[in-house]
This record gives structure tokens, C-alpha cells and sequence, in this order.
């Protein structure tokens, strides 16, 4: 059985005009992904490609006017979307871990970061507050924080974004969860201390053999850190499989784009750079949603692609996946 | 800080009721009055030097702790203001307590579920709370539950002219009325406090309703609260910690709401004839009593100083990120 098992995931906007009018923004067309339990699998795509979308819905975390309108998500067999807020409370914390982008906001700004471990491992667990305690302490020293007991009291505004960041990744563990999301874990981090969480996050995946998404648009943070990768465009995972496959020969023409779009190849000159916009979510093309950015496109893409396999293993969803 | 902005609050003051047109003397000496009187009063008062003298002698005085004499009243106004003080902050207290206590919960609850029956509800009361005019909404009061249905007192004065009041301990009637057991008293001061207080609340509910709900659905849609819920943390605990994040700026804005609500204090005063300090400077602003008006804009302006002075100190105790931890 697969961690998760994500089928055709869709997740609209919805809006009311002032005449009622229903307008919709497919934000989500059928997202597909499997995870395996100790797998990492980076999302990449650009800004507005549906990344972030993926975990909140994945979670339940989506808020108006974002709403889950198909598909199915299933966490160990377990059906997602059909839970009711408290049961998905249970799962949320303890069997799924997450790490946010904006550590230093995110943290509860009135509550001493040790209180808040405990917190959320008291929340899950019918732990005494001593037992919760020493594991607050020993998450903290597992994940690099410096004399944990005393920073046991420190206030969530005295901690550097590199020490948050940190923080959260104990807050994401001290359940050990199966699962871990880490949406961009390390935008806003110094480069050092980019290196520094995800050696950390890699490391401590590996020990407790945690599935885990890593969400990011750093094709460099991909290859370096990821055993699969996702590429997502308007909403759709156009190519998913392992990172040797997909960087040594990409299927789909926007993978290739997106690939030769990195700082170092564009000053190498090499051809291909990404042009265009992403399709207006309100009003999706017919057939292939890459189509006017994709120098290969023809007649034949006015149709829905279909998903192909190739050889690899790696999944690709276009027409012209096996030239 | 304080120093400079009272010093401007005296200055602005004494100039405004200067130029304001009222002339005390032609009030003091009444119709028949000859022109020698006009001079002799006019000399008596001190107005007839020159203007900047007349401020440095006010400053001047006012240093020492002396606000001059009401002319209508032949007392100190220092005096005066003392004792109404305590008459207004009475209803101050029950008025705007009340207020924070019905506009805080309603306006959490309707943040809580937006759009939901519950606010739509309160959206539209407290829009009527906002739009009634405050001295209307006292004579409406006194009409219906004192002239209709006899439940209430006549809105005239704090306590019963039957009753004698309490000794002097807090200033509240009823608080004091409580603490010598005088139940007579206590009792006739809260059945003229119910009205006046109920006005107050009503208009001062309005606007924390609606700050309360704004503040709170801003919390809500924070980074904070998006990440306790994938913390999976309950219900209980996540509006716990709505409500905390909002403190601050609630226990802010009530404060300014308390030095705005001095004015529309002086019309339920009038109205009820509460004989506060309200009533006191809405009295002398009409017959034009200038040191009685320099006294009391001064003294508002010393209460503003004073409830920021405590929201300062209250958010200081509350916020781990304020620099007095």
C-alpha cells in the first residue's frame, strides 16, 4: 500500500460575482501521486503552478474561496477529503508532519517554543507533561538547536529565521509522523543555512523513514535532496519520476524548459528558455494546458494529453512524450 | 512627551475660548448694567490686559495646581472638577465595561463564523448602535421605561432625593453604598445607573463589535493560526490563541474608544442630568465660563494621557514582544 495515493485531485476557487454569477478558477486539474514510506519527492513548478495548493488540500487546510471539488487523497488507505475537521485533526500533527514557509510568523508569538512542543505532543498524545517535556528537549537538540533546555523558555520573536525554521521541523517530528510536507522549508533562509536544514531534514527523513514532500522552486534543492520529482504546470503534474531519470533525459517539453531555465544554462545561452505566462486559470485552453508556451504544439494538442510511461518508469503527459 | 502636549492642550485652549466670541462680562453683568460696572468687572476679571499677559498669569497659575475660579459658580474650578470627576467616571466605568463586555464576545463569536447567521445579526444591530444618535436614544429610553412603563427612575441625578447618599470611599454610589451595607442607597443608585449605563454600552458596543470581529478575522487569516490548525491542534485551543493574538490590539482600541467617548458622555449627562463633569463643560461652554472650559478641556485632555498611559502598561504585561520583558 502506497503512504499516499493521490488521484485526480482537483481543487477550484470559487467565486460569486454580485449577480450570482459562479466564476471559477481550476487551479487543480487532476493531480496524480503516489509516495512511498522513507521516499522524498520534490514538487516543482513556478509561482501559481498549484504547489502550495497540493499540501493545503492534501491537509485540509484550504480555505475559502479554495475548495477540493474531485478526486480522492488517500493516507494509508484512509480517504482524506471525506473527513470531518476533527478527525483530520488527529491526522494533522501526528501522522503528517508540516513544516510552512514563514517560520517566524507562523510560530504562536505568545507562547515560549518549548510550550508549544509540548503542545502539540500533548494534543496527540496522552503523554504527561514531563514525558513531553524531555522529548520537547531532546527534538530540539536532535534538530540542531543549541542548548535546547534554555531555549526551551525563549519567546518564538528572539529565534533567527534559521533557528524557527529548526524549531518547526521539531514541531513537525515530535509526533513521528509517516508523513512530512515541507512546504519551500528554506525560501527567506541564508544559503548556509539553506544547506544546513535540508542536510538536516534529509537526514532526519531518513532515520525516522518518513514519506515526504518537499515543495520548492529550486530545481538545485530537487537534484541534491529528492529520490523523485514532480513538475507541475497550471496545475497539473506534467512529469513525475526519479530525479536521475527526469534531470538526465526530461520527457515533457516544459520539464526541458524548465530545466534549461536555471541561472548557469541561461548564461551558457543554451536555447529553450522559458517564455510566456501560465494560462488564465479562469479560462483553461482545450486539450494540453502548455500549449502556447510549447514550441512543439500542433494541431493535435487541442486534445487532452494522454499520460504516458516510458521506459524509465518516469510518467509524462503529453502527445509527443516518445519522440 | 506629556509635558509638551498638555502644555500645547493649555495654550490651544486658552486661545480657542479667547477668540471664541463669548464675553464673560456682558453674562456677569446682566441688561442693566452701566458702563463703569463693565469696566470695573472687566478690570476685576483681568481682562484688561493684554493677551499674552493673560495666558502667562493662567500658565502660570495653572503650574501651581490653581485653575482659577468659575465665574458662575464663585469656586475653585479645580474644586468643582474634583468632585464631578468621580460623578462621570461612575458612568464611565459601568458604561463602557459593559460595552467591552457585550462587544468583545459578540464580536469574537461573529468572526469565528463569518457570514454566518450569528454576524449577519450583529452587523445589523450594531449598525443601528452606530447610527442612533446618543442623546436621542437617552430621551427614547427615559420615554418608554420611565413615562410608559414606570420602571425606571426620572433621569434626574444619580440617586433618589429620598435617599441620602453614601459616604464618600470610591465616588461610586453604588459601590459605596455596597461597602457601608446602605442597600437603600445602593439599590436607588442602580436603578439610575441602568438607563444612562445602557446608553453608553449601546453606543460604545458598536464600534468593539465590529473592531473585535475585524481584529479577530484578521488573526484568524494570519500565518499563526493557518499553522496551529495543520498542527492538528483542537477547536478550544485554536481560539485560544485567536483571541490572545487579538488582545493587544482590542485592549488599544478600547482605549481610544474611552477618551472618544468623553463627548458623547456630556449629552447622556445632560440628558440624564447626571451632573458630571459632561454636564459641567457642556454648561460652561454655553454660558461661557472660561475657566470652568480651560479646566475641563485640560482635564480631558490629563484622562487621555492617563488611559494611554495604562494601555501602554496593560499591552506591556500581556506582549512578550514589548521591551519590558
Amino acid at each position: 500500500m502506497n503512504l499516499l495515493k493521490i488521484t485526480d485531485l482537483q481543487t477550484h476557487f470559487v467565486f460569486h460575482d454580485i449577480d450570482n454569477y459562479r466564476r471559477e478558477a481550476r487551479a487543480l486539474n487532476k493531480v496524480n501521486l503516489n509516495l512511498n514510506r522513507g521516499e522524498i519527492v520534490g514538487i516543482v513548478g513556478e509561482t501559481g503552478a498549484g504547489k502550495s495548493l497540493t499540501a493545503q488540500s492534501i491537509c485540509g487546510l484550504l480555505r475559502p474561496p479554495a475548495k477540493v471539488v474531485g478526486g480522492s487523497v488517500l493516507f494509508l488507505g484512509k480517504e482524506l477529503l471525506s473527513l470531518a475537521e476533527e478527525d483530520l485533526n488527529d491526522i494533522r500533527g501526528a501522522e503528517i508532519g508540516m513544516v510552512v514557509q514563514n517560520p517566524k510568523s507562523s510560530l504562536d508569538p505568545l507562547t515560549r517554543i518549548g510550550d508549544q512542543l509540548v503542545r502539540i505532543h500533548q494534543t496527540h498524545t496522552a503523554s504527561a507533561i514531563s514525558v513531553a517535556r524531555s522529548k520537547a528537549i531532546a527534538m530540539m537538540h536532535a534538530v540542531g538547536i543549541p542548548d535546547p533546555e534554555k531555549r526551551f523558555s525563549a519567546w518564538p520573536h528572539e529565534l533567527s529565521g534559521g533557528m524557527a525554521q529548526r524549531v518547526l521541523i521539531a514541531m513537525a517530528l515530535m509526533n513521528e509522523p509517516k508523513l512530512l510536507i515541507a512546504d519551500e522549508p528554506t525560501t527567506g533562509l541564508d544559503v548556509t543555512v539553506q544547506a544546513q536544514i535540508l542536510e538536516l531534514l534529509k537526514d532526519l527523513v531518513r532515520r525516522f523513514e518518513m514519506g515526504t514532500i518537499i515543495i520548492t522552486h529550486d530545481l538545485g534543492i530537487v537534484a541534491h535532496y529528492c529520490d523523485k520529482v514532480a513538475v507541475m504546470f497550471a496545475g497539473e503534474i506534467v512529469e513525475y519520476g526519479t530525479v536521475t531519470d527526469i534531470f538526465r533525459r526530461p520527457g515533457h517539453p516544459y520539464t526541458k524548459q524548465l530545466l534549461a531555465s536555471t541561472p548557469e544554462k541561461l548564461k551558457l545561452n543554451e536555447a529553450g528558455s522559458l517564455g510566456g505566462q501560465p494560462p488564465d486559470l479562469f479560462n483553461l485552453p482545450e486539450g494540453c494546458l502548455s500549449q502556447d508556451r510549447c514550441s512543439l504544439a500542433s494541431d493535435q494538442c487541442r486534445t487532452p494529453p494522454p499520460v504516458i510511461t516510458l521506459e524509465t518508469g518516469q510518467t509524462v503527459r503529453c502527445h509527443f512524450a516518445l519522440q | 512627551m506629556v509635558l509638551p502636549l498638555l502644555i500645547g492642550v493649555v495654550f490651544v485652549t486658552f486661545m480657542l475660548v479667547r477668540v471664541g466670541g463669548l464675553d464673560p462680562v456682558g453674562l456677569l453683568a446682566g441688561p442693566t448694567a452701566t458702563a463703569e460696572e463693565f469696566t470695573m468687572i472687566r478690570k476685576d476679571l483681568g481682562l484688561d490686559q493684554p493677551l499674552w499677559k493673560q495666558f502667562l498669569i493662567y500658565g502660570g497659575q495653572v503650574i501651581q495646581g490653581d485653575l482659577g475660579e468659575s465665574w458662575l459658580s464663585n469656586r475653585p474650578v479645580l474644586e468643582d472638577i474634583t468632585t464631578r470627576s468621580f460623578i462621570s467616571l461612575e458612568l464611565l466605568f459601568w458604561g463602557i465595561g459593559l460595552g467591552a463586555a457585550i462587544g468583545i464576545p459578540v464580536g469574537l463569536r461573529a468572526a469565528f463564523k463569518p457570514n454566518g447567521r450569528f454576524d449577519q445579526v450583529t452587523r445589523i444591530i450594531s449598525l443601528l448602535g452606530f447610527s442612533i444618535p446618543t442623546y436621542w436614544l437617552g430621551l427614547v429610553m427615559l420615554f418608554v421605561f420611565f413615562y410608559l412603563l414606570g420602571w425606571a427612575p426620572p433621569g434626574m441625578g444619580r440617586i433618589s432625593l429620598m435617599v441620602s447618599p453614601p459616604q464618600f470611599v470610591t465616588g461610586s454610589y453604588l459601590i459605596d453604598g455596597l461597602i457601608e451595607a446602605n442597600w437603600e442607597a445602593a439599590n436607588s443608585a442602580l436603578t439610575h445607573l441602568i438607563l444612562p449605563v445602557l446608553c453608553l454600552a449601546i453606543v460604545s458596543a458598536a464600534p468593539i463589535i465590529k473592531q473585535t470581529r475585524a481584529i479577530a478575522l484578521e488573526v484568524i487569516a494570519s500565518d499563526t493560526v493557518r499553522y496551529a490548525r495543520a498542527c492538528g491542534l483542537k477547536i478550544k485551543t485554536l481560539r485560544a490563541i485567536v483571541f490572545r493574538n487579538s488582545a493587544t490590539p482590542i485592549i488599544t482600541f478600547v482605549g481610544t474608544e474611552i477618551t472618544g467617548l468623553v463627548g458623547t458622555m456630556s449629552l447622556i449627562e445632560y440628558v440624564f442630568a447626571w451632573g458630571g463633569l459632561g454636564q459641567y463643560g457642556l454648561n460652561a461652554i454655553v454660558r461661557g465660563d472660561f475657566t470652568a472650559v480651560q479646566g475641563y478641556v485640560l482635564t480631558l485632555a490629563l484622562f487621555s494621557v492617563l488611559i494611554f498611559l495604562i494601555v501602554d502598561i496593560v499591552v506591556a504585561i500581556i506582549e512578550p514582544r514589548s521591551q519590558l520583558n
